[in-house]
């Protein structure tokens, strides 16, 4: 019966951070934490949509380095324009704090880092099936995230075990 | 004297208009969006007529900060030029900006201001001490002024901060924050719809209307988690959402709304039953087009709620039940005011003020006060109070700040060719 049972053949999209966790050593807090850093997402599945959809601004540019280029000055390369629009991105405010080198400041100095509440003084967690959400009692042997049942660790098996769908 | 734009600059919504009004004049998503109809990300605006349905969102405010001024000067231009009707040139700003905002932002945001809109003068303010004026303005005789003292506690878009607030300026060294707030919870529903139920990864604004109208805090969960197993009318905390079809309903609506309220009579044991009077009268108002909103069952663009509608609060609560190594919110607030002199403490734990669009969630302040009363000694008392309108509040705090004497606190605008605006401190509070 075990052996005869149906797999889903629909394919399944793996999400870069994702994919990048499974590389990782520690697959399982790796994963935990791109799962959480899935929630300050804003738009699901697709991050960073450069979108330049401003055909009149796209033209005027063109005439413009035109202009420019009649003029003698050298044109860009693709690399040097690539450089540019990296610099020119917005970055990321875990980026911006990286820079800011908070660490560096004495301990008596509030900060974004030290205003963090800390962990919780109480250890204990409760467990939620990840399947249905009423509590869990079990742990996956190969991912560890939790399920309830039977019924539930099937599905569990079947959808989400190391797949990590996007 | 100028005029004064007040901008409350929130992560989720600006809310913006001329200081001294009660409320603001605009209130709109901080986002451009796009939705499947439209190639183009559009400009926000205070009607919500446009079909939402899978639209994609660019913000400006990642983690609670603003990190791309591009983006947030295109949506500040249509605020001031098509919606608001100012001329920055000649007024004032007043500008909420989030604690512990790092100089390189700080740097970025003012010369958007200044450089980019040309404003006159520019005041920051952080959102607790606004808060806490306007509480203190509003009681006069009650603790919060005559203390001069209280503990704000700001449940936002991005995150919390429980921020204790002494003659008007937020005592930043003991400011606790949890990175917790209505987008995760809006991206955490979210993700449990769509493995149980429906895909709605891309349906971020219906999504935050699901959760803004089913959601609630439980005040015992392993209670409200048995009721939730049960099957057919024994299940009192099941609900069911209808999403939008495009057709008949641009908004998705909540099937029977009468069933969405029934958690709270489960505490009484007995189903207290609405007077009759008043049930007959919603019934004659509404019951045609309940009975047709009923109908639409056999298409497939409804999805249940049981456990999720209170399970995705409690996040707030224990973070740690979503992975998180954070202390709830009750702990984060003890820590906050243990962090602060050891004569405030009673004051604090009898002053805290609730703000921010995620205490909306029905008895968020029960729970807070059943979680704190026992961390908190037994001298002290706890009072909770919840602001007539949490995501109001700090704007109206900004309005009222504004309204007197405020042009000697302004920093003015740096003459053409100055020496480049200096970075401020990040220590001293920006006053």
């Amino acid at each position: 019966m075990e052996e005869e049972r149906r797999m889903s053949t629909r394919t399944r999209k793996v999400a870069p951070k994702m994919a990048a966790a499974l590389a990782s050593t520690d697959n399982r807090t790796q994963a935990a934490l791109a799962r959480l850093e899935a929630l300050e997402n804003d738009n699901a599945g697709i991050e960073h949509v450069e979108i330049h959809e401003d055909d009149d601004d796209a033209s005027l540019d063109d005439v413009y380095i035109q202009k420019k280029q009649l003029k003698g000055t050298k044109r860009k390369t693709r690399q040097a324009k690539a450089l540019e629009d990296a610099r020119k991105a917005p970055r990321t405010f875990l980026e911006l704090l990286h820079e800011a080198s908070l660490e560096s400041l004495p301990p008596h100095v509030p900060s974004y880092l030290r205003a963090a509440v800390r962990p919780p003084s109480s250890t204990s967690r409760r467990h939620f099936c990840t399947v249905c959400g009423f509590t869990g009692g079990y742990m996956c042997v190969k991912c560890g995230m939790r399920f309830c049942s039977i019924r539930c660790q099937h599905i569990h098996d079947d959808t989400r075990c190391m797949k990590f769908v996007a | 004297m100028s005029n004064v734009v007040v901008l409350d600059n929130g992560g989720g919504l600006i809310k913006a208009g001329h200081g001294g009004d009660r409320d603001p004049e605009v209130t709109i998503p901080n986002c451009l969006y796009r939705p499947l109809s439209s190639k183009k990300f559009l400009y926000p605006s205070p009607s919500n007529s446009e079909d939402l349905t899978s639209a994609a969102l660019r913000r400006p405010i990642d983690r609670g900060y603003l990190i791309n001024t591009d983006l947030q000067r295109d949506i500040w231009a249509h605020l001031f030029s098509s919606l608001l009707h100012v001329a920055p040139s000649s007024s004032s700003l007043l500008l909420t900006e989030p604690l512990f905002t790092l100089p390189s932002i700080q740097r970025a945001t003012d010369e958007l201001v200044f450089e980019d809109f040309n404003f006159n003068s520019l005041f920051v303010a952080d959102s607790p001490s606004l808060v806490h004026l306007y509480e203190a303005s509003r009681r006069p005789d009650g603790l919060v002024s005559k203390a001069q003292c209280s503990l704000v506690v700001d449940c936002g878009f991005s995150f919390t901060h429980a921020a204790p607030v002494f003659q008007n300026f937020t005592v930043n060294y003991a400011v606790k924050r949890i990175d917790l707030g209505g987008k995760a919870l809006t991206n955490y529903l979210k993700e449990l719809v769509s493995y149980r139920a429906i895909n709605v990864m891309d349906e971020t604004f219906i999504i935050d209307d699901v959760k803004e109208k089913l959601c609630f805090v439980s005040l015992d969960v392993s209670r409200d988690l048995q009721i939730a197993r049960k099957r057919g009318k024994d299940n009192q905390l099941r609900c069911t959402y209808v999403l939008p079809d495009g057709v008949t309903y641009t908004k998705g609506f909540v099937k029977d709304p009468d069933a969405a309220q029934r958690y709270l009579t489960l505490d009484d044991g007995s189903l207290s039953q609405p007077s009759e009077t008043e049930k007959d009268m919603v019934q004659i108002d509404d019951a045609e087009e309940r009975k047709d909103r009923k109908r639409i069952d056999l298409t497939k663009n409804e999805f249940d709620l049981t456990n999720e509608r209170f399970l995705v609060p409690e996040m707030i609560f224990q973070p740690a039940d979503l992975g998180m190594n954070e202390a709830g919110l009750a702990e984060c607030i003890v820590r906050a005011v243990n962090s602060c002199h050891p004569y405030l403490h009673s004051v604090l734990y009898e002053s805290i003020i609730l703000t921010g669009g995620s205490t909306l969630f029905p008895r968020f302040s029960e729970r807070l006060q059943m979680e704190l009363r026992p961390l908190v000694p037994d001298d002290y008392q706890v009072k909770i109070t919840t602001q007539e309108d949490p995501i109001l509040g700090v704007w109206r705090g900004g309005s009222l700040l504004a309204s007197k004497n405020f042009e000697g606190m302004c920093r003015e605008r740096p003459e053409l060719g100055a020496t480049p605006i200096v970075p401020k401190p990040l220590v001293a509070s920006r006053k």
